[in-house]
């Protein structure tokens, strides 16, 4: 009896919130099909068979003004390359403090890139996925709170967001260096500031965080320096609350029909066997009537330098052994690659675009690893 | 054989149709409450469209009203004042959308239902076909 009074309860208290809030539903969906050109090499997942389900997703976003100012959104994705596992990207709650000040607080996007904050919304953007050099840090969304602030100052509309918060979920790494492993970054901090000015926007962001990475593969090294006395060695192969740094300055510039935008950022966790990366692109953009052309220039350098200076050589085969396996693990982060991008979008619709991108990547290292992949999509918001 | 013919002339004009271009025949008038007595420099009513002036000169918060979409005043309204394709525009509200930095104004179907509004609210700001505009709203600009 007392069950059924508490659902009863329950239901009319839903009843009585469905009467009252109204929810909105949009959504978002890219359906990208994607080949290599050559037989052997793979990039971003797709290799030499035409797959769809890389690169493809789906979303529905549900929000609700509950007056006062405040607002609930949660958003929910899921991409083919996740089997189609449906995740929430995105559940807040908003308060609108007044016209300038918005704070959030719950599971959002850490505003690293000029695209972050609508990453998968490719109908928003020209290419089919934004540049995969830059866009590549292993987190893009955290559980916290975030404040944003905007304002205008004469003609400078002006942007800044700042955040805090943990990314503590199954969020798995995959890297030559650690193989699968388990990620966790603590008090992620940090925030990012645009300016715009008629047709120039500048931005610029700073976030850092404590990392944990569960580097398995590298386990056996660690108990290796550690047995031979180099504490200190063993502590800089794993990655255990080690802090990571991230910087992006960016811009935007639109002349009329043209339109260029680049993006530089940097990426370091200090005391590690995980490399730096620096990395940029530009991209130059023309508007024909429905039809959008562009290019990019894409550069991704990673370096990681070695650790085992201060140890000498020759003492005994197992030192030389450690010493060459961990400047294995050092070197193999090397990475010097450049790709150029050429990218057709095709307004053909009011809410959807068809696109089409041919991506010529090469490895300055290891020109092996040359490739050309071919993609296409149709991206649309509902 | 000439089925195919037929099929490719069918084709190609409904290509011509999607690259076509919208023909422009109309001014558009941006339009306040009677009552409203802040300025609004010539700069700023894109940002105030773009919601990012959110109040007027005087305090007053602005609300902005939007004409349906393929409305020809629309149309109009986002090429020469903001300068933007329909595409663009609907763009530029999905990234605030979907990032929850805001969202896209109340759209009407009708001038009259525009007009309508803004006579009705103070802090109202829309957009009609200069025709359309009457006593019972303020034009502050036409383009």
């Amino acid at each position: 009896m007392k069950k059924l009074t508490q659902s009863l309860l329950f239901s009319s208290m839903l009843v009585t919130y469905s009467a009252h809030a109204d929810i909105a539903f949009n959504g978002f969906a890219s359906i990208v099909g994607g080949v290599t050109t050559s037989n052997d090499e793979q990039l971003y997942g797709y290799d030499n068979t035409l797959s769809f389900d890389e690169g493809s997703l789906f979303a529905i976003q549900a929000s609700s003004e509950l007056g006062e100012g405040l607002s609930v959104t949660a958003q929910i994705l899921s991409r083919g390359e996740n089997d189609w596992k449906p995740d929430f990207e995105w559940a807040y709650v908003a308060y609108e403090a007044n016209d300038n000040l918005r704070l959030l607080a719950g599971r959002q996007r850490i505003p690293f890139y000029m695209y972050s904050d609508f990453l998968d919304v490719s109908y928003a953007y020209p290419w089919i996925s934004p540049p995969a050099g830059v866009y590549s840090t292993v987190i893009n969304t955290f559980d916290g709170i975030g404040a944003i602030y905007s304002t205008n100052l004469d003609e400078f509309d002006v942007v800044v967001h700042g955040i805090y918060g943990n990314s503590d979920g199954e969020i798995s790494v995959d890297t030559e260096l650690t193989g699968k492993a388990d990620a966790i970054f603590d008090n992620i901090t940090g925030a990012s500031m645009a300016v715009t000015r008629d047709w120039l926007t500048l931005r610029a962001a700073y976030f850092q965080a404590d990392s944990t990475i569960g580097l398995l593969r590298l386990q056996p090294l660690v108990d290796g320096w550690s047995a031979a006395g180099f504490n200190d060695i063993a502590d800089n192969i794993s990655v255990f609350e080690d802090k990571s740094e991230f910087v992006e300055f960016g811009f935007q510039a639109i002349f009329d029909t043209v339109q260029v935008i680049g993006e530089y950022t940097e990426l370091t966790t200090a005391n590690t066997t995980v490399g730096d990366e620096d990395s940029y692109y530009i991209m130059v953009s023309k508007q024909f009537d429905t039809i959008l052309a562009s290019i990019t220039y894409a550069v991704d350098e990673d370096h990681a330098d070695a650790i085992t200076g201060g140890v000498p050589t020759g003492v005994s085969p197992q030192l030389d052994a450690l010493i060459a396996l961990t400047n294995g693990a050092t070197d193999a982060q090397e990475v010097d690659v450049t790709s150029i991008t050429l990218g057709l979008r095709w307004d053909f619709h009011d809410s959807a675009a068809l696109k089409f991108e041919y991506i010529d990547y090469s490895d300055d290292l290891n020109s092996d690893n040359d490739t050309g992949l071919l993609k296409a999509a149709l991206v649309t918001v509902f | 054989m000439s089925v195919i013919k037929k099929s490719n002339i069918k084709f190609l004009v409904g290509l011509f149709c999607l690259f076509s271009t919208t023909v422009s025949f109309a001014e558009v008038a941006v339009i306040v409450n009677k009552a409203n007595n802040a300025t609004i420099a010539d700069s700023d009513i894109s940002r105030v469209f773009l919601g990012k002036v959110k109040a007027f000169s005087n305090g007053d918060k602005i609300t902005v009203i939007n004409l349906k979409f393929k409305k020809p005043a629309r149309n109009e309204f986002e090429d020469k004042v903001l300068n933007k394709s329909a595409s663009q525009v609907k763009a530029y509200w999905s990234k605030l959308m979907f990032s929850g930095k805001g969202k896209p104004p109340k759209e009407f179907a009708s001038d009259k239902d525009v007009l309508a509004f803004v006579a009705a609210n103070q802090g109202a700001i829309g957009y009609i076909e200069a025709a359309s505009a009457d006593g019972s709203v303020k034009v502050i600009k036409t383009f």
